[in-house]
């Protein structure tokens, strides 16, 4: 995956495609967008040269949809624009989502896109799409855009609508939330790729989205929409501050005893047999061992597809995994579940001690609320099953004691949850699972649904709670430096395995395994080393399930799947050259 | 303590907007009791002493035809609703008893059943044997295969919902689960998807009088005017009978409608 020659632009650099072209394609002045009363982006003023990447970083309504619209000549509806938004030459725009009609083959939409802007026919349109496509680096056997956009995997959608815009070669490109919703690694190597061509070829270049997107990566220049005004923002997409939140103050706690503890577990479900009959199953999760300590943080890293919630799931015993043993103070849980699940309740005060001191946090706060039950409600049932040591009279207590906990008010139990925003449900849902006063809280990315602001809120009233009570942790996300920032320990999760696991600083700063350090650099905005997409559970190659992505791949890695081995105390990986330069010539 | 801040959380907070489906289907309810009601009132307009159709105002006569045409569809409709609902719920609890298989036969027949013109068995019954009874059977069963397959997605939805897994993160065990958080949020759906026999039923049953082979004439049926009216080429006696039960059809599927997609939320009751 070598680049072709790509050079950093200068300005007034002409190339062949657009001769004549002014220097800066994008002089914005005094640009006010209205909507309504209310005032979305207050005199802007914007200069942008030939080559050169922006992003705009904001949270949700902060107006970055209207701007690009009126950048575009495309005003969304309903918004006033006032001043002058000068862009010479050809712009384009890739509106939010990608959206594309689901049914039409892709081919066909994107060369008759190109086909209109360019006057020229769908055979020569496909030409230069393919062109484009070389350039994003899809590999000719990956391209089947005879089939309609919704059955191609997205990340091929967007590169595809990616090189729609090379083949046309606007001198301002606008894309609106790119590459939303894929993986980060995946997500970064587009978005670089786009980064790169649009400098090689002098394109003006405007990337918006969330400032947790990673967007300021690729860019040479970053700005925050924040409160109707464009203002420079930091290396990480965040709006620079004058001082620096510290890292925790206060060195986390070392960890006790092993509390929890899970051996060889894993999870495997049934597929329909295969055509002669033999019984199939598709297994996600490969016996992955951990502990957890008393007081430990733990976080678990890795992308869609690493199993990562459904070994929390399996941690939580719902269901119990199929395979291994999970263990709470010495008891063994997976048992108990699968017990009470066939008859009475044989051993309901064990389980259910369990249950009290092993709380979950959803990935989805809001279903994981009953619609049909006030908040208050749905909490006393929790009450009642898990503390029968807190009489009736005393419930209502607790559970004000809890919201107030998470940072709600205490009035929030009368609430019904349809009436919830996204992050008073994520608080909701870290109220539940303080309820019963548990020693570990086990998370699947509960912040997920969250923007910037909200997630930093959340997680510090997350910490909070966990170092007041001195709880274990295990928190399940995609994001590495925020998972790593307050964790003791990490373990990279990779389809099903554990590949790499180390104390958190090790893992911040020096990783090992090339899929962590990926993830790392995705984490940090910069270029991730690996290639393509990942492959399908159904589909995984043999050996090493990274090897078809991996910069340091060679032919042993198909035969087999290298194993666990400790290259330092405490810190081991699952590579077989992890103490190899990557092969190739890059 | 990091607390959140009393308003600024996340997205600004839109009022809640009712979905418009919902307007429709209360709008289908007040049509449909304002048609029973005068329905049920006819006799009283047709001057006390005569309510034989031939000789009445073709309004009132459509009115009195009302009577036979509604309360049939309210018999048949109920009858497929329990039917459909009650196939699908039989079908989830085998599925816990026996094993997913049966379920899932169970309801590939329902789907297969649902793309079959069983409307055809209602005039093919009342040709047969013009009981009643054996009508409102084979109304309901034609309506019922539909309902089956919508409450049966419905439950699926349900049942993997992720506040049952909750529930269950809280050792609830599986009857409190079924009791406390199944069964009230399961009541809405399936009523919903019961609603959907009303219409089809109203339908099926005109179809069938239409022809001449549904209710008994004594018991009067827009579907029925409507046949008769054509064949005696009266445009003023066909009217009124085909504009009620266009607006009945329309009233019983907005109302069911309006139960699939459900109230938009619950802000502010009690």
């Amino acid at each position: 995956m070598s680049d072709p020659g790509l050079s950093h632009h200068t300005p007034g650099h002409h190339t062949l495609g657009h001769p004549g072209l002014a220097a800066a394609p994008v002089d914005v002045d005094a640009l006010t967008l209205m909507l309504g009363d209310h005032v979305l982006l207050d005199r802007a003023t914007l200069r942008l040269e030939r080559g050169e990447v922006l992003a705009i970083t904001g949270g949700a309504g902060s107006g970055k949809t209207a701007l690009l619209g009126a950048l575009a000549g495309q005003p969304v509806p309903g918004v006033d624009v006032a001043g002058t938004a000068g862009v010479d030459g050809r712009r384009l725009l890739i509106a939010q989502g990608g959206r594309l009609a689901p049914r039409r083959p892709l081919a066909l939409q994107v060369a008759e896109v190109v086909g209109h802007h360019l006057g020229v026919d769908l055979r020569a349109a496909l030409r230069r799409v393919a062109d484009g496509l070389d350039r994003m680096g899809v590999p000719p056997a990956a391209r089947r855009f005879d089939l309609p956009p919704e059955q191609l995997p997205d990340s091929l959608r967007w590169a595809c609508l990616f090189a729609m815009a090379i083949a046309i070669g606007p001198a301002l490109l606008l894309a609106d939330a790119p590459c939303a919703g894929l993986d980060p690694t995946v997500r970064l190597r587009l978005l670089h790729r786009l980064a790169d061509w649009a400098r090689a070829e002098g394109t003006a270049l405007i990337l918006a989205g969330r400032p947790e997107d990673g967007l300021a990566g690729p860019a040479d220049r970053a700005l925050s929409l924040r409160r109707g005004r464009l203002v420079p923002s930091g290396p990480d997409g965040e709006p620079q501050r004058d001082a620096e939140p510290a890292p925790p103050g206060h060195p986390l706690e070392v960890p006790g005893t092993v509390r929890l503890r899970a051996h060889g577990v894993g999870v495997s479900y049934p597929l329909a047999p295969a055509p002669n009959g033999e019984r199939r199953q598709l297994t996600v999760l490969h016996a992955v061992d951990l502990d957890l300590r008393n007081g430990e943080t733990l976080a678990l890293l890795g992308e869609t597809g690493s199993a990562k919630a459904t070994l929390v799931r399996a941690l939580l015993c719902l269901p119990p995994p199929t395979t291994g043993l999970v263990a709470w103070m010495g008891r063994d849980l997976t048992a108990a579940a699968t017990t009470t699940s066939g008859s009475d309740d044989p051993d309901p005060a064990g389980l259910r001690r369990a249950r009290r001191d092993l709380q979950p946090l959803f990935p989805d706060p809001a279903a994981s609320l009953d619609p049909a039950m006030t908040v208050g409600a749905q909490f006393a049932i929790v009450l009642e099953s898990l503390r029968p040591d807190i009489a009736a009279d005393r419930r209502a207590h607790r559970i004000a004691e809890a919201l107030e906990e998470a940072g709600l008010r205490a009035e929030t139990a009368a609430r019904w949850p349809t009436a919830l925003t996204a992050a008073e449900a994520a608080h909701v849902g870290l109220a539940r699972a303080l309820l019963s006063e548990p020693r570990v809280l086990i998370g699947d990315e509960p912040a997920a649904t969250l923007s910037a602001d909200e997630r930093a809120g959340f997680l510090d009233t997350l910490l909070a709670a966990r170092d007041r009570r001195h709880l274990s942790l295990i928190l399940a996300t995609e994001r590495m430096e925020e998972g790593l920032r307050d964790a003791h320990r990490g373990l990279v999760l990779l389809m099903g395995r554990v590949v790499e696991s180390a104390d958190a600083a090790t893992l911040r700063t020096a990783p090992l395994h090339p899929y962590s350090r990926a993830m790392l650099a995705a984490a940090r905005g910069d270029r991730p080393d690996l290639a393509g997409d990942a492959p399908s559970a159904l589909n995984q190659p043999a050996g090493c399930p990274l090897r078809r992505r991996c910069p340091k791949a060679r032919p042993f890695c198909a035969q087999a799947m290298p194993p666990l081995e400790e290259v330092a105390p405490g810190h081991r990986v699952a590579c077989h050259y992890w103490d190899m330069p990557d092969n190739g010539d890059a | 303590m990091a607390g959140i801040d009393p308003q600024p959380l996340s997205h600004q907070a839109l009022p809640p907007t009712p979905r418009p489906g919902f307007a429709r289907g209360l709008s289908g309810a007040a049509v449909l009791a304002a048609l029973a009601l005068a329905s049920a009132a006819a006799p009283l307009m047709a001057d006390g002493a005569t309510i034989r159709r031939i000789d009445a105002d073709p309004v009132v006569a459509a009115l009195l035809d009302g009577r036979g045409s509604l309360s049939f569809a309210l018999l048949a409709g109920v009858l497929g609703g329990v039917i459909g609902v009650g196939w699908a719920v039989a079908a989830n609890l085998l599925a816990g008893l026996v094993g997913d298989r049966v379920e899932r036969r169970m309801m590939r027949g329902a789907t297969r059943l649902a793309g079959l013109p069983l409307a055809l068995l209602v005039p093919l019954a009342g040709g047969l044997s013009g009981s009643v009874g054996l009508l409102a059977l084979a109304t309901a069963f034609a309506a019922a295969p539909a309902v089956a397959t919508l409450a049966h997605a419905e439950l699926d939805a349900l049942m993997r919902a992720e506040f049952l897994t909750a529930a269950r993160a809280a050792g609830l065990p599986e009857h409190e689960v079924l009791r406390r958080h199944l069964i009230p949020n399961a009541l809405r759906p399936l009523l919903a998807a019961g609603m959907l026999a009303l219409p089809r039923a109203l339908a099926a049953e005109s179809f069938a009088s239409l022809l001449g082979l549904g209710l008994p004439p004594a018991l009067g049926s827009w579907g029925a005017s409507v046949g008769l009216a054509a064949r005696l080429g009266d445009p003023l006696a066909l009217a009124p009978p085909a504009l009620l039960l266009a607006l009945a059809l329309w009233a019983a599927c907005a109302i069911a409608d309006a139960g699939v997609a459900g109230p938009a939320s619950r802000i502010g009751k009690p």
